[in-house]
């Protein structure tokens, strides 16, 4: 088996897991408490896993799934309307660069991201900010790789759409 | 203007994908031709491309690096933890039926006869012990190599690093370490073990905590028998298996009435903790109850336990199979 110690494995991508569910889930604690399920899940089946398997994109998979699980079973509780409407970036304002970093251009645009489907919300982010390739993103929503190429562009003729003129200006930057 | 409106309408998935970095260099060529000769598509084309800078921006942001760190050192913690409850095991198929071998970081757990091969789900051992079964993925392979050079009678030790947890206390522990250490052909009796383990009255504690060990084979409690040389019993009721272990290893069983048990006539003896090894009519070993001997199949198995043969019977000159035809 060509694996790598887990603890290797986790240290390696346990930083962006947390990161893309902070990104598509509505608050940092479900974030936290889901990419911990996610490595422990892994964990699990690690042994298993083939030796010549892309880790990274198994472990956005296995952390997609349950993201829209937990969706689904906060749908069922009839919570998840309230908590979208309550949702502010929660997380963006927790690091040490503050609000102040994050312009208002950005903040319309997540506000758009945070409104996607739950779908194309997780192929967006996987998408444009993970970079992970259609194929895998495919895996993790269980779709073809054109599908989930077609949810990407139609988040970002939502965000087009959405923003309309307030569009930010071809000099916004990081 | 109904042409031009159909032609930016096909042109838009092009535009979208040549503004976010995504078009393939032919679309880029049709998209750079368009927007050359339809202004409202150029602008469309700079917003879309303003929309991917800023989304570019979401990718350089950091994270919460305090909190992430947080989160890290906890999942550290509970993947430790899930490490120590944690067995590997799978189901193999033996000349015994279906044996479920399962092995932790430390060493092998539990070696398990199954009534069916419906893997680890049917083990009784392993059941509301805490105890998290993990897919196996290969980790018990060797094991069920060995066992199988073993039952062919191609491996006389089993010498695999031993993980204890499943014994119900620390006596059934000490019990399994003092059989762990029985060598191939020896038998002994529960009465001996106990009074090895200077609890002579123990016997039937001792019996007990072998009928559930939870390693049979690699800690050979078959090689152990009541004080008549009965064969008692085996892994709840599986006195046969406990029969074709010790005949696997030279052991010579008779069978009485409905019980076997092992001729002691028939095998070199050890008396408590002599260094020599004699035929079973030496001095007043007939008299000796078996609580005070070992005994041998063979005198291979006797030596190779680093016994001498005895100066007085000279089991060397005169072997067992000379003066007994079974």
């Amino acid at each position: 088996m060509g694996l790598e110690p887990f603890e290797a494995v986790m240290s390696a991508h346990h930083a962006e897991i947390v990161r893309y569910l902070r990104r598509v889930t509505f608050r940092s604690a479900d974030a936290e408490d889901l990419s911990q399920e996610t490595f422990l899940r892994a964990f699990r089946a690690y042994r298993a896993l083939p030796g010549d398997a892309n880790v990274r994109a198994w472990l956005f998979a296995i952390a997609t799934n349950l993201f829209r699980n937990n969706l689904r079973s906060a749908k069922r509780r009839r919570a998840a309307h309230d908590v979208v409407k309550s949702r502010g970036r929660e997380h963006d304002g927790e690091g040490p660069e503050g609000a102040a970093l994050f312009n208002e251009a950005r903040a319309a645009v997540e506000q758009v991201i945070d409104g996607l489907p739950a779908k194309q919300r997780a192929a967006f982010v996987l998408r444009k900010v993970h970079e992970l390739p259609y194929e895998d993103i495919a895996k993790s929503l269980d779709c073809s790789a054109d599908s989930a190429r077609a949810h990407v562009f139609q988040a970002f003729r939502k965000i087009r759409k959405t923003l309309g003129d307030q569009l930010p200006s071809a000099e916004v930057s990081a | 203007m109904s042409p031009k409106v159909t032609s930016c309408r096909a042109i838009e998935p092009d535009l979208v994908a040549a503004a976010i970095g995504e078009a393939s260099p032919a679309a880029v060529v049709r998209v750079q031709h368009h927007v050359h000769s339809c202004e409202p598509c150029l602008r469309e084309m700079e917003r879309y491309q303003s929309i991917d800078r800023v989304v570019g921006d979401l990718r350089r942001a950091p994270a919460g690096a305090d909190r992430t760190d947080t989160a890290l050192g906890e999942l550290e913690y509970k993947l430790a933890e899930l490490r120590r409850r944690a067995v590997t095991a799978r189901v193999w198929s033996s000349p015994l039926g279906p044996i479920l071998i399962a092995r932790s970081d430390q060493g092998v757990v539990l070696v398990e006869y199954l009534e069916s091969a419906r893997g680890a789900a049917a083990s009784r051992m392993l059941r509301g012990r805490g105890i998290e079964v993990l897919e196996d993925g290969g980790e018990t392979e060797q094991f069920h190599q060995q066992i199988l050079e073993y039952l062919a009678g191609e491996r006389t030790r089993l010498a695999w690093p031993l993980d204890f947890r499943l014994a119900g206390s620390d006596f059934q522990r000490e019990v399994l370490q003092v059989t762990a250490a029985l060598p191939y052909g020896a038998v002994t009796s529960y009465a001996r073990l106990a009074r090895e383990m200077g609890r002579p009255t123990a016997v039937r504690a001792v019996a007990q905590a072998l009928r559930h060990n939870p390693l049979p084979i690699v800690v050979p409690c078959h090689r152990v028998v009541g004080g008549t040389g009965a064969l008692t019993g085996y892994a709840g009721n599986k006195l046969g298996l406990k029969e074709r272990l010790l005949s696997l290893e030279g052991v010579p069983i008779a069978h009485t009435r409905r019980e076997g048990h092992v001729v002691r006539d028939a095998m070199y003896v050890v008396a408590d903790h002599d260094t020599q090894y004699c035929v079973p009519t030496c001095g007043s070993l007939p008299t000796l109850p078996l609580w005070r001997l070992t005994l041998f199949a063979s005198r291979e198995r006797a030596e190779s336990s680093g016994l001498a043969p005895c100066t007085d019977c000279r089991p060397d000159l005169h072997p067992l199979s000379t003066q007994l035809k079974l």
